[in-house]
């Protein structure tokens, strides 16, 4: 508290901090006053001011592309790249390719997966693992899971290794460290679609390309883990590496690695979930498999079998997510001295002897080999009838037509209207003002910069309707979300089932709300907040959830001592405290709304989404990757604003 | 460009001599699928009479639009379904370039162009006539239109035109842009339950027309000139002011090089020609009896074994 | 404390932290405070320290959180590279020494202990103690036989296969400890190695320590803040403040003598009786002739306290354990130390 009312009264020449935020806020409402007064470049950078970035790009692009080569060198990658894939899809789904022993059966894969459940966290684990397969097989989806899976199992340990060499090499030199840092923020905020687009011409259309977007994708957490790892490893155990006489490899490989073991396995884990999501979206670069099958089904509008395909995806992820968190948390057990090499590889063994079982099982027994469609258990159809029926009822449709109605004519469309309308210059102010409350000079002139490049990039309108969809969204989230958060942490027989179906809900392909959003709403920007809030509004939940949680039980104790009411206790201790965590969830929020409000041009929209989509068939990647900065550059100012926010809190009230 | 042919000439009797009696590669032919139903059978039954002959057979998940590049350099080796509205424009710049011809033109003829679901008739007997639809643009208002009608288009880069036909005609409709084929389908799905009047863009062939029955509004019929020359059609003002062709091609295309590495199959593929019913059979395999793609090309090449066995001679 | 030569030997030492340390320190005029020196932006960790640490000695250095020992025993096994003066370990400067040689002398010659035990986790109580072995390309079998000797020495036979998860603390610092003497060092650190035990442990720690010490008789850098602990193990104490040394010296001068304010405030709580012996009061007696039963050289006052108030004597005869007279022993001096009147 003391650290920011310093703050707050830190003089700056003889202005606080307060007035000049004021001053700055006012002199934003000023010019939208007095637009008609304005200098047309504080209204709109006019149109020859604008300069052809996309061009420069473009040219830029092909130069490093045709006469530098790269092209080549990235064929060649590619083609190595290929090899690889084509040795997991002939063993995972039987591709004609070298080493032409695939594809194993399902109920071998199954099996394995369960013994490694099990090895990792028991029976239950087990039964998750295997059922998994088991779901997938059954539902007929077998074939497309494994095209799936036969991405990630090339792409995952890539980005892995990719990940930790970078993560090393930031630990060890921090001016490479300075130099990644930014990048990797960016390449987080980026839409996937300026990752599509150069994959696809640097590295040929379909399982390549989107294993090369996966990876790239998926490389940036695990950079973060491991330098987070390799700097908390304790000096004492350091020391006693040096002591010991390692050399410097042997430090590296003996001491801080394995020291740093959690959080890169906490990486590792990352890494799954993220290719996971991305090889999903390569769809759209052709990649086969779940993605693309659902992105057919969702063309020929059969709703139920998209279903069954997001529940297999949620199952794959919380498969992966499960065991990869098991395989964090798992400690090595110890055996005593003399027990034989069989008994300490039990699991081994089993698990072998239930491979080659199944195996030959598949050989003899059809079912046990693969399941063709008529033997598989989908229910599209019905499905398919129940969420039309849900859909259509009455309630449901009276209920949508009226918040259509309402949300259209009283608050979005006026919204929009009035972002397009105010002039560049007065909401660069304004969010200058924020930036400076927060943050200070600093910030203030960060935010200064992004939306100052925004503008010169001649995408302002376009950017303005993707912030007003953004903000739309995050707002009503945070309406809907907040409380349900806080109800749900006040009773932890509730917070429990709350935070799976949260979970749930942010690991269906995101993409497959848009159809139920539109059969809500119909096309209109109604129907994109709707799919945006979605997703917007897990974080919130969660991390009220959580930051409510983590409240020290004393404190608890304290204010019951104090005669404090539940009320009381809430509004004075537990949300205050919680702020800090919940500023994380909001600026989370923010950041999955950037993400899907790009996805959402699928619905119809008219912002960087649309022109980013546009992008995609053609090869303009100046273009693309212009666009891709407009979205990434506005999600990095929110989301440098708030965590300084939180960050700063978190000091003044001595957490974290 | 002589040169060349006689090059060409000369590689195809090679090829011919060589293998005697003109045997194909035993390099896959890669056949390019998208994210729509009837293509991805048609490219299935095109494969599947292929492995009928001995060929090895691939598929590849691509783009819609990128594909005639690939198709050009070789990645692909055809495509099955060149809408002339859709792909006209990728086809021909690929063309241009060099490596890519058609190899055969379908019987069936594709239209694009404004649609609606037979209920929405009840709401406004006028139709399928345009200055129907106009005379009840109120029908079709929503809060974003205001009193305007709303007509629900294609994606912007389908480049259709709407807006200036609207404009063109004087109608009292504003047109609201889909982002994807699929929003269209939501949207139609999402009428149905209570027969709200709607009219959007919409194409045959294409499964939509096995799901619901719906009729194209008929415009002033297209004349060759008309998007080019203001003289042309009912306004004598403006362009764009007539429908879109009702009789688009369907072609198949191939690469260049496919009549040398594969002959036979090159052979069999310039004799490939679908109707609309059977087209509009495939995809209702598929989008209607749920069968996998696979399975319902099958089931087709079962079904008319007359039709395709021609071919292969 | 029998070979002239000092196993390590630091000449003025000093630790500065901050930017081009070395550059202020050779431009630094004499006699600078540590807050002086603070004041010009940099922490004097270690401030011109001369030692000598006798082969077989246990020198125990002493002090407060922030008082520099740390970073002193660091410096001893360069861990940290001093800014100036020099470190000797066996006659050789140890700043001399390239990576390689470095590695050479911690894998031959120093050991060391660390307050959390610094064990990794990932590996069990039999490769932890032959981690320094596998680092020096030990073969297998070799280290394996060598860790198993070590471990049975520190008593933990039986918990070979055990991770340091599954251990007490007092167990893990027994790995620790096994750890740093797989090598057999010449020269072994121990760097507050019970502090972060509870204090029955950390009593039943020190007895085992101390016989230890006995078969083994290595030259010992031990650290602590503990001043009890310096009393009970220590032949020599080095208190540290500010990262100067303030006094050197056995206990029991130390408690007679305290050199500076800083130290006497230490020695105050002290029950001088428990720590300081006969041998230390013991002047020479210069023909004067002393009757009477003699008393041990190596006695507390407190043990001889029965003695002292009983006797009427006023000059003890003291003899060393091999039964010499060494001198006399002033009685009222000795109930003076055992009243605590100084």
């Amino acid at each position: 508290m003391a650290i920011v009312e310093t703050r707050l009264t830190g003089k700056i020449g003889s202005l606080t901090r307060l007035q000049i935020t004021q001053f700055l806020f006012g002199l934003a409402i000023i010019f939208a006053i007095i637009k008609p007064l304005l200098p047309e470049f504080l209204v709109r950078i006019p149109v020859e001011m604008i300069l052809p970035y996309d061009i420069w790009l473009q040219t830029l692009f092909d130069f490093i592309k045709d006469d530098l080569g790269l092209l080549t060198v990235t064929r060649g990658i590619s083609s190595v790249l290929e090899w690889f894939l084509d040795i997991t899809a002939n063993l995972l789904y039987g591709k004609r390719r070298w080493p032409n022993i695939g594809p194993v059966p399902w109920v071998a894969i199954a099996v394995v997966a369960a013994v490694i459940g099990f090895w990792l966290k028991g029976w239950k684990m087990a039964l998750l693992a295997g059922g998994t397969f088991v779901w997938v097989a059954l539902i007929g989806q077998w074939k497309l899971a494994m095209q799936t899976m036969s991405v990630i199992a090339v792409a995952a340990p890539m980005a892995f290794l990719i990940g930790l060499l970078l993560g090393i090499c930031a630990w060890k030199y921090p001016r490479f460290q300075r130099a990644i840092m930014p990048v990797l923020s960016i390449l987080q905020t980026l839409p996937f679609f300026t990752y599509l687009l150069p994959a696809v011409i640097f590295f040929k259309v379909g399982p390549t390309a989107g294993c090369i977007a996966t990876i790239i994708y998926a490389i940036p957490p695990m950079v973060l883990m491991t330098t987070l790892g390799l700097k908390k490893v304790s000096h004492e155990v350091v020391e006693a590496g040096h002591m010991s006489g390692s050399t410097r490899w042997q430090m590296l490989r003996y001491v801080y690695l394995p020291a740093a073991r959690t959080e890169i396995l906490v990486g590792v884990n990352q890494v799954i979930m993220l290719c996971l999501a991305m090889v999903v979206l390569t769809a759209f670069i052709g990649m086969p498999g779940l993605g693309a099958k659902l992105l057919s089904l969702m063309n020929s509008l059969k709703l139920g079998r998209s279903f069954e395909i997001g529940i297999t995806i949620v199952l794959i992820a919380v498969t992966l997510d499960r065991l990869s968190k098991a395989w964090v948390v798992k400690q090595p057990e110890h055996f005593e001295r003399g027990t034989s090499w069989f008994v300490r590889h039990k699991l081994l063994i089993i698990g072998i002897i239930a491979f080659i079982v199944s195996i030959i099982l598949a050989q003899f027994v059809q079912v046990a080999d693969h399941i063709t469609r008529k033997q598989d258990l989908s229910m599209g159809k019905d499905i398919d009838n129940v969420i039309r029926a849900i859909l259509a009822n009455d309630i449901i449709t009276g209920v949508t037509d009226w918040l259509r109605w309402f949300l259209i004519t009283w608050v979005l469309i006026p919204f929009r209207n009035a972002l397009l309308w105010l002039p560049t210059g007065s909401v660069i102010l304004a969010m200058a003002a924020f930036g400076y409350f927060v943050g200070g000079r600093k910030s203030a002139l960060l935010v200064v910069i992004f939306f100052g490049v925004i503008a010169l990039t001649g995408w302002w309108d376009r950017s303005m309707i993707t912030l007003y969809a953004v903000i739309s969204a995050v707002i009503l989230a945070t309406l809907i979300g907040i409380p349900l958060g806080i109800a749900a942490a006040r009773n932890p027989k509730w917070s429990e089932p709350i935070l799976l179906v949260c979970d749930t809900a942010q690991t269906f392909p995101s993409f497959i709300y848009l159809i139920p959003a539109i059969m809500l709403f119909s096309v209109n920007d109604v129907a994109v907040v709707f799919a945006i809030l979605i997703f917007a509004t897990v974080p919130l939940m969660r991390y009220t959830i959580e930051g409510i949680r983590a409240v020290p039980s004393e404190l608890l104790e304290a204010a019951d001592m104090a005669g404090a009411t539940r009320n009381q206790k809430l509004l004075k201790v537990q949300l205050p405290l919680a702020l800090p965590t919940m500023a994380v969830g909001f600026n989370q929020a923010i950041m999955f709304a950037f993400f899907m409000v790009i996805i959402a041009a699928f619905i119809g929209t008219q912002d960087l989404g649309q022109e980013l989509q546009k992008t995609l068939a053609g090869n303009n990647l100046g273009k693309n990757f212009v666009l891709g900065m407009c979205v990434s550059l506005m999600a990095l100012a929110f989301n440098h604003i708030i965590m300084r926010w939180s960050n700063d809190r978190r000091k003044a009230l001595g957490v974290g | 460009m002589k040169f060349k042919y006689m090059l060409s000439a000369t590689a195809m009797t090679m090829a011919v001599v060589s293998g005697a009696f003109a045997e194909d590669s035993s390099d896959p032919i890669i056949i390019p699928i998208h994210n729509w139903s009837s293509q991805i059978v048609m490219s299935h039954v095109v494969g599947q009479i292929f492995e009928n002959m001995g060929n090895n057979v691939e598929f590849v998940t691509t783009d819609s639009q990128a594909v005639y590049e690939s198709v050009r350099l070789g990645d692909v080796s055809l495509e099955v379904e060149v809408w002339e509205g859709a792909f006209g424009a990728s086809f021909n710049a690929a063309k241009e370039k060099g490596g890519i011809h058609a190899a055969s033109e379908h019987s069936a003829v594709t239209r694009e162009d404004w649609w609606y679901p037979l209920w929405t008739k009840e709401a406004c007997p006028g139709l399928p006539s345009w200055e129907a639809l106009n005379a009840c643009a109120a029908v079709f208002a929503t809060p974003e239109t205001g009193d305007k009608g709303r007509f629900l288009g294609g994606p912007v880069d389908w480049l259709k035109h709407d807006q200036e036909r609207v404009d063109a005609l004087g109608m009292n409709f504003t047109v609201v842009n889909a982002g994807s084929a699929a929003a269209l389908w939501a949207e139609i799905g999402a009428a149905e339950k209570n027969k709200r009047p709607i009219v959007l863009f919409n194409w045959t062939p294409n499964f939509a027309e096995a799901v619901w029955e719906g009729e194209f509004v008929e415009f002033p019929t297209w004349v060759a000139s008309c998007n080019e020359d203001p003289s042309v059609g009912p306004n004598p003002n403006a362009t764009y002011d007539c429908g879109n062709p009702a009789d688009g091609y369907l072609k198949i295309a191939a690469w260049d090089g496919m009549k040398e590495k594969w002959p036979d199959a090159y052979n069999t593929l310039t004799q490939i020609s679908f109707t609309n019913p059977q087209i509009a059979q495939m995809a209702k395999f598929v989008d209607v009896d749920e069968m996998e793609p696979e399975d319902a090309a099958t089931a087709w090449l079962d079904a008319n074994k007359n039709i395709w066995e021609n071919w292969t001679k | 404390m029998n070979d002239i030569n000092p196993v390590i030997s630091c000449k003025s030492v000093w630790k500065l932290f901050g930017g081009n340390a070395e550059k202020y320190l050779a431009s630094m005029k004499k006699g600078q405070s540590f807050e002086q020196i603070r004041q010009a932006g940099y922490i004097a960790a270690v401030r011109d320290v001369s030692l000598d640490i006798a082969r077989g000695e246990m020198l125990v250095i002493m002090g407060l959180s922030g008082s520099g020992k740390s970073t002193l025993v660091r410096c001893l096994s360069r861990l940290i590279d001093i800014t100036g003066g020099e470190v000797k370990v066996d006659g050789q400067d140890i700043m001399d020494l390239n990576e390689r040689e470095l590695i050479d002398l911690r894998r031959k010659k120093m050991g060391m202990v660390f307050q959390s035990f610094g064990l990794l986790p990932h590996r069990t109580v039999l490769e932890n103690v032959a981690f320094p072995l596998e680092m020096r390309g030990q073969d297998r079998h070799d280290r394996r036989e060598r860790a198993m000797e070590v471990i049975k020495l520190v008593g933990l036979e039986g918990r070979e296969e055990y991770f340091p998860r599954e251990l007490s603390g007092g167990q893990q610092q027994r790995v620790g400890i096994a750890r740093s003497l797989a090598i057999e060092p010449d020269i072994w650190f121990l760097d507050e190695p019970f502090s972060a035990l509870d204090p029955l442990i950390r009593r039943e720690m020190q007895d085992e320590f101390l016989r230890l010490q006995e078969i083994l008789g290595k030259t010992i850098v031990f650290i602590t803040h503990d001043f009890d602990e310096a009393l009970r193990l220590a032949d020599r104490i080095a208190i540290m403040k500010d990262g100067a040394v303030e006094q050197c010296d056995t206990p029991d001068k130390i408690v007679l003598n305290p050199a500076t304010e800083y130290v006497a405030k230490f020695t105050e709580e002290i029950e001088k009786s428990r720590v300081i012996h006969a041998e230390v009061l013991t002047k020479p007696i210069n023909g004067y002739k002393l009757e009477g039963a003699s008393i041990s050289a190596d006695a507390t006052i407190l043990q001889l306290s029965r003695q002292l108030i009983g006797d009427n004597r006023d000059i003890l005869p003291v003899t060393n354990k091999d039964g010499v007279l060494i001198g006399g022993m002033n009685r009222q001096e000795a109930l003076n130390v055992l009243l605590g009147e100084n």
